[in-house]
C-alpha cells in the first residue's frame, strides 16, 4: 500500500535515474574494468591485470602529464583566486562605473573555451600576433617570446590564458561574499578609527575566509579537468611541455587506440579528483538531506 | 603655502583610490582587448589583419562572415555548425530541465524509503570527472547508433547537467507553497497533471535560471563533442572553431575567416549575457558547487 501511494514519486524520478545509470554509472563501471585489459578496440580484449597501472607507473610522459596537470590547477588557481580578490576589494570600495567593471571582468568567462584558445593561439603567434607585435611597439621587443611555441615557456603561457579567462569567476563570488558583510561592522571599524589596510587585514579577510577557501578549491578541481585549453592550444605539445592528465588520456584512446591504457589513466584521474572533490564535499557539509 | 599643503595632503589621502582606478583600468583593458580585436579583425581583409592589425577596419567588409557562412573554403558552411550546435543546445536543454524538474519535484514532496539515498548517490555524481567516461561511452554510444546523432548528444548533455540541476530543483521546490497543487489535485487532477499544468507554469522563473546556469557550458562543450562526433555534418561550433587550425599566419590567406568563425561562436552567449547579465551572475554564484 505503501509503494503504491509512492509509486508516483519513483515514476517521477526514474528518467533521472536511468539517465545517469546509463551515462554515467555504467560508463564509469566499464572504464573501471577496461583498465585491467589490453584493448585495441578490434581484437578480442585480454585479461592483464595490474599490468596497465605498472606500465603507467613507469612512463615518464605520464608522470609529466600528472606534473603539468598539478603545476597548471595550483598556478591557475592561484592566478584567478588572487586577481579576483584584487578585483572584488577595489569594485567594492563603490568605485565610480563598478557595474561597468563587474559586466566586463565576467565578459571572458562567457567565453567558449575553444574560442579563448583558438583566440589565444593567434594573440601568441610570433611574428604578428598582437602580443609580440605590441610589445615591438612600446619598445620592450627584447620582452618578445615564442609563447606557446617553445617547450620553456609553452605551459606559462597557457596558464596565462586560464588565469585571464577566469579571474572574473572568484570575483563575482568573491564579491558577494564581501557585500554581505553587514554595514554596521564597516562603521563600528571606522569610528575605532581603523584605517584601510587594517579593515582589510583584520575584517575583510577574516569574514570571507570560508567563501575564499572554498572558491579556491572549486577552482583547483575545475582545473584539474584542464582539457579545451590546452588541445585546442597545443595538442599538449611542444614536446608534451604542456600535456596534461585530459590530453594525455585523450591521445592514448582516440590517437593510438590503447583503450586499456588509457583507463588506467583515467582511474587515476577518477581517484584523485573525485577524492578531493568529495573531501571537499564532506568538509563543507554542503546539504543533502534535510529531514 | 596653505593651499598647497592641503592639495598635498588630500592626493596622499586619495592615492589608494587613484591606485584602485589604475588598477580596475589596466584590468579592464587586459580584459576587453582581446575580444574587441577579436571581433574587429573579422571584418577586415587578411592583409589589414597583417599590415595594420591596430587599426579600425576600413572598409568594414561582412565578406568573412558571408564566405564562412555558406562554406567557402571550410569543408563544411557554417551554418551548418551552427544549426547543429543550435538544435543540440535547445534540446539537451529540454530534455535537461523537464527531467531534472520531475525529479526535483519528486525529492522535494515525497516521503518515500530511498529519498535521502538518491539525494546522496546525485551529490557523489557531481564528484565524477567526465573524463573517466568518454572511453566506454565512445563505443557503447556507437553501439546504440547513437554516435554522430544529435538525439545522443542531447541525452550525454542533459544527463552531466542532471545531478547539479536536481539539487537546485529541490531547494527550488522545497519552499514552494502546497496549496496551489492540493486545489489542483482535488479539482481531479493527477499528480503528473498538476505537475505539468500547475507547477510548472508558476516555476518557470526558476527553470528560466536553470536553463541559464546551463546554456553556456552546453553551448561550449569540446570534448564529448570531439569524441562522439566525427563526422563533418553533425559537426558543432566548438569543434569547428578546434579544427580550424592553418600552419602559420604568414603562409595563408582565410585568417579574417578565422576570426569570424570565432566571433560567430561567442556572438549568441554575449547577446545572452547582455540580455541575462543579472541572472547569469546570480546563477553562477548558485552553481559553483558544480
Amino acid at each position: 500500500m505503501d509503494f503504491r501511494r509512492n509509486l508516483i514519486w519513483y515514476l517521477f524520478l526514474a528518467p533521472a535515474v536511468i539517465m545517469l545509470l546509463m551515462f554515467m554509472a555504467l560508463p564509469l563501471i566499464q572504464s573501471l574494468e577496461l583498465a585491467f585489459f589490453e584493448w585495441n578496440g578490434l581484437r578480442p580484449r585480454e585479461y592483464v591485470a595490474l599490468e596497465n597501472f605498472e606500465d603507467l607507473f613507469d612512463d615518464r610522459f605520464f608522470w609529466g602529464a600528472l606534473r603539468h596537470t598539478l603545476i597548471f590547477a595550483v598556478f591557475s588557481t592561484v592566478g584567478t583566486v588572487g586577481i579576483g580578490l584584487l578585483l572584488a576589494m577595489a569594485i567594492s570600495r563603490r568605485v565610480r562605473g563598478a557595474a561597468l567593471y563587474r559586466f566586463i571582468f565576467y565578459l571572458p568567462v562567457m567565453l567558449p573555451m575553444a574560442v579563448t584558445a583558438a583566440l589565444w593561439v593567434r594573440m601568441y603567434e610570433q611574428n604578428f600576433g598582437m602580443l609580440n607585435v605590441m610589445l615591438r611597439s612600446i619598445g620592450l621587443a627584447h620582452l618578445e617570446g615564442t609563447w606557446i611555441a617553445s617547450r620553456e615557456t609553452a605551459l606559462g603561457s597557457v596558464i596565462a590564458v586560464a588565469v585571464w579567462q577566469f579571474s572574473g569567476f572568484p570575483m563575482i563570488i568573491l564579491l558577494a561574499g564581501i557585500e554581505s558583510i553587514p554595514e554596521d561592522l564597516h562603521e563600528a571599524a571606522s569610528l575605532d578609527g581603523i584605517n584601510e589596510a587594517q579593515r582589510i587585514r583584520y575584517l575583510t579577510l577574516p569574514l570571507i575566509r570560508p567563501v575564499l577557501i572554498s572558491i579556491s578549491v572549486l577552482q583547483f578541481i575545475f582545473s584539474l579537468k584542464v582539457f579545451d585549453l590546452v588541445w585546442v592550444m597545443t595538442l599538449g605539445g611542444p614536446a608534451e611541455s604542456t600535456s596534461v592528465l585530459g590530453t594525455f588520456l585523450y591521445k592514448e584512446a582516440f590517437r593510438k587506440q590503447e583503450y586499456g591504457y588509457a583507463s588506467a589513466v583515467a582511474v587515476v584521474m577518477f581517484a584523485v579528483i573525485f577524492t578531493v572533490t568529495y573531501v571537499y564535499q564532506r568538509l563543507m557539509r554542503v546539504e543533502a538531506v534535510e529531514f | 603655502m596653505i593651499p598647497e599643503r592641503k592639495t598635498i595632503a588630500s592626493i596622499l589621502r586619495r592615492a589608494p583610490g587613484i591606485l584602485v582606478a589604475v588598477l580596475l583600468i589596466f584590468w579592464a583593458i587586459v580584459q576587453l582587448y582581446p575580444i574587441l580585436y577579436m571581433f574587429m579583425t573579422s571584418v577586415k581583409t587578411d592583409k589589414q589583419i597583417l599590415n595594420a592589425p591596430f587599426a579600425l577596419p576600413d572598409p568594414l567588409k561582412l565578406e568573412n562572415y558571408i564566405l564562412v557562412w555558406q562554406g567557402d573554403r571550410v569543408a563544411q558552411p557554417f551554418s551548418t555548425f551552427f544549426l547543429n550546435s543550435s538544435i543540440i543546445t535547445l534540446g539537451s536543454l529540454a530534455i535537461l530541465l523537464f527531467v531534472a524538474g520531475l525529479a526535483g519535484y519528486s525529492l522535494a514532496r515525497g516521503r518515500f524509503p530511498g529519498n535521502a539515498a538518491t539525494q546522496q548517490g546525485f551529490l557523489l555524481t557531481l564528484a565524477v570527472p567526465v573524463h573517466v567516461l568518454i572511453i566506454p561511452m565512445y563505443f557503447f554510444m556507437g553501439d546504440l547508433g547513437l554516435r554522430n546523432s544529435h538525439i545522443g548528444m542531447m541525452l550525454v548533455y542533459a544527463t552531466l547537467g542532471l545531478p547539479f540541476t536536481i539539487i537546485l530543483m529541490r531547494a527550488y521546490f522545497l519552499s514552494f507553497p502546497r496549496e496551489l497543487e492540493e486545489s489542483a489535485l482535488l479539482d481531479g487532477c493527477s499528480r503528473f497533471g498538476a505537475f505539468i499544468r500547475v507547477v510548472a507554469p508558476v516555476s518557470r522563473g526558476a527553470i528560466a535560471s536553470m536553463a541559464i546556469i546551463n546554456i553556456s557550458w552546453i553551448w561550449s562543450e569540446l570534448l564529448f563533442a570531439l569524441v562522439l562526433l566525427d563526422q563533418q555534418g553533425v559537426r558543432t561550433l566548438p569543434l569547428a572553431v578546434a579544427g580550424y587550425r592553418p600552419a602559420s599566419m604568414t603562409s595563408e590567406s582565410v585568417l579574417g575567416q578565422q576570426f569570424a568563425i570565432m566571433s560567430l561562436t561567442a556572438l549568441p552567449l554575449f547577446v545572452f549575457y547582455f540580455l541575462f547579465q543579472q541572472q547569469i551572475r546570480k546563477g553562477m554564484t548558485a552553481g559553483a558547487l558544480r
